[in-house]
């Protein structure tokens, strides 16, 4: 078996129980959509709606990321799968499932847009802020979105299943503490509309590439861990 | 012949104390390994570091020659499902297998598909919810149709009633006569596997005491009963492990085979000699060797030894 | 010397010559094969394919090249001849000894004999 289809197999392992990957985030996309037009009909006032509950499904994919390092990890040492091609493989079963989900997403922005948010002005995927440099750029935010929370989960499992509890604790309340120092020093310096407006200028395209420069940091940091990691 | 696995000083050292304590052995080719001791003398541990799953101290692994650790070319030719091992997220048992199937170029549908008729398992019930032996069966499935070049099974029985026992039995060899590849078995139920291994390898205390063909290992002991007198004589003459006295008569189990003269003499005597099963000869020695080794082990924690 | 748990491979040997006495394993028949062995006794392939070779070297089984192992002509009579050389030794002398053990004379043994010999149909 070649190296390659040895990858590829990792993908298929993950899709062998297409549930965790494709059928549970669009079900709470589903549900997510459904429940915001609900909300939105029961809203008498006049003019466009907007919400968030699009991200919902981005979240599930935190626990795929979980549940692929304390389940399908051991697993893979079990079928004997190399560390890095199970890595690489998850992960970019992990692109597939955030790629199938983000045109979902886009697919909604087509519908809401075609019937002027479901004829009540309502929209839960075409958000102006996202859709503003095209379908393709908001495709690419979700994209980027949900695979980070993948990787943020698989991670955190990683580091749980070396280092236990307590290590866990401490590295997300070092990060908790660090966004929290950041938003504490952008009020203590008065400086909420300069960020505002950087958020506006910047663009979600901008905000994506950070993102993603992120994501890949995280990505790196979750191999080193899974390196020595044992089932 | 070159062997398939070379484990040397292998030291797993927890802050409990070492669970491997310079373990060295080669697997040879096409042979199947009975891997016994008592729980916790380190069977899981080992084989764990044979797969790069888990990380010795210090020693080392060769597996084809090469370092398995992040190595495909030598980790894809092996397969060790655990005897706790996990399964992806609700998956099946009809998942499991396909997952299963994707690892190994030699893997055989056909064969999957009469085990699971043999154990009778439920295709269609998640993993988790399956019963200790179904559990098992799968991992034993998973194990026998990888035809991986060389195969661990860890305690693969545990569950299993006597008949799925059989079954598995019956499967390996016959599976092994027309596909011969390395197996190592761990297991407690050592005459069940005895007439099945070629070599064993017991492990105690961390270390390993015994590295022989079956033959050996039986041959290694005698079993003398009859007149006192008459054993005392070849109590003389051998390296006696244990004797009971009944009356004036009595049993006596020493190291090695006596002479053509010698057990005729016993056997006019009234003395039966016969040689000693495997599995009592693996009490016998690892109980020595217990003793040999030190005075942490007291007699009564070897009560249920191997068993 | 050792009677009971006598090594496998000779166990497995002497059943093949228990059946090519007995005539279920005819001359130039085709012998069992290793693997068929392997399953039908429950034991490693390695453990029957030495019970073979022990036929072998006894000249009672020939190998024939890619077909597999075959009695070997003359194989029955030799057999027989080897067991009655040791007919005695294995039988007969165990039975005087417990006979001794119990207090049956020779005299009293032989009519047992003669008396079991018609009941199994044997030739006296």
């Amino acid at each position: 078996m070649s190296q390659t289809a040895r990858i590829v197999n990792v993908i298929r392992l993950q899709f062998v129980n297409r549930q965790p990957f494709l059928w549970i985030p669009l079900l709470v996309f589903g549900l997510a959509v459904a429940l915001s037009l609900m909300i939105y009909a029961m809203i008498p006032e006049t003019g466009p709606k907007y919400g968030g509950a699009a991200q919902a499904p981005m979240w599930t994919f935190l626990f795929v990321g979980v549940s692929a390092m304390t389940l399908t990890f051991p697993f893979s040492q079990s079928v004997g799968l190399a560390r890095w091609e199970f890595y690489l493989g998850s992960l970019a079963a992990a692109a597939v499932g955030a790629a199938a989900l983000a045109s979902a997403f886009i697919v909604q922005g087509f519908i809401e847009r075609a019937t002027d948010g479901y004829g009540m002005d309502g929209y839960v995927a075409h958000l102006p802020w996202l859709w503003e440099s095209g379908w393709w750029a908001a495709w690419l935010t979700f994209f980027v979105f949900t695979l980070m929370a993948f990787v943020l989960g698989f991670w955190s499992a990683t580091v749980f299943k070396r280092w236990g509890m307590t290590v866990l604790v401490a590295v997300l309340g070092v990060l908790g503490v660090a966004i929290a120092g950041a938003l504490l020093v952008v009020s203590r310096r008065e400086a909420w509309g300069e960020v505002i407006a950087w958020f506006a200028t910047a663009g979600c395209l901008q905000l994506t590439g950070w993102l993603a420069l992120l994501t890949a940091v995280l990505a790196g940091l979750s191999y080193l861990t899974l390196r020595r990691a044992v089932p | 012949m070159n062997p398939v696995v070379r484990a040397r000083d292998l030291v797993k050292a927890y802050p409990a104390g070492n669970a491997l304590d310079g373990v060295g052995f080669d697997l040879e080719a096409n042979t199947i390994y009975g891997f016994l001791g008592r729980n916790g003398a380190g069977k899981s541990t080992t084989m764990s570091i044979i797969t790069s799953q888990l990380f010795a101290t210090s020693g080392t692994v060769r597996v084809f020659d090469e370092d398995p650790y992040e190595n495909p070319r030598v980790l894809g030719r092996m397969c060790f499902v655990r005897e706790n091992q996990k399964y992806p997220e609700s998956m099946t048992t009809a998942h499991a297998l396909r997952a299963a199937s994707l690892f190994y170029p030699g893997w055989d549908h056909d064969f999957a598909e009469r085990l699971v008729a043999d154990f009778r398992l439920p295709l269609k019930t998640k993993v988790k919810k399956l019963s200790r032996g179904q559990l098992s069966a799968v991992g034993v499935i998973i194990g026998l149709c990888s035809r991986a070049e060389i195969t661990f099974f860890d305690e693969p029985y545990l569950g299993l009633d006597a008949v799925a026992r059989q079954i598995f039995y019956d499967r390996l060899i016959a599976d092994y006569a027309e596909h011969p590849r390395t197996i190592l078995m761990s297991s407690h139920l050592i005459d069940e596997i005895a007439d099945l291994i070629e070599r064993v390898l017991v492990i105690d205390g961390g270390r390993i005491i015994m590295d022989e063909t079956v033959e050996e290992a039986t041959s290694a002991l005698t079993r003398a009963t009859g007149p006192t007198a008459a054993l005392d004589r070849l109590a003389r003459s051998h390296r006696v492990l244990e004797r009971r006295t009944m009356g004036s008569a009595g049993a006596l189990v020493f190291h090695g085979i006596p002479s053509e003269a010698e057990s005729e003499t016993a056997t006019h005597a009234g003395v039966r000699l016969e040689s000693v099963g495997l599995q009592e000869s693996i009490v016998h020695r690892t109980a020595a060797a217990a003793t040999a080794t030190g005075p942490e082990l007291s007699p009564t924690s070897m009560e249920g030894a191997l068993s | 010397m050792i009677e009971e748990g006598r090594a496998l491979f000779l166990q497995i040997a002497e059943s093949i010559e228990n059946s090519i006495v007995d005539g279920s394993l005819a001359e130039e028949s085709r012998a069992p094969s290793t693997n068929e062995l392997a399953a039908f006794h429950r034991v490693n392939p390695a453990t029957a394919a030495k019970g073979l070779t022990v036929l072998a070297d006894k000249g009672l089984l020939t190998k024939r090249r890619g077909v597999g192992m075959f009695v070997t002509a003359g194989a029955r009579e030799k057999l027989r001849a080897e067991r009655r050389a040791v007919f005695a030794a294995r039988f007969v002398e165990p039975l005087m000894v417990e006979a001794a053990t119990i207090g049956l004379n020779a005299g009293e043994v032989i009519a047992m004999v003669k008396d079991r010999a018609t009941a199994v149909g044997a030739q006296s």
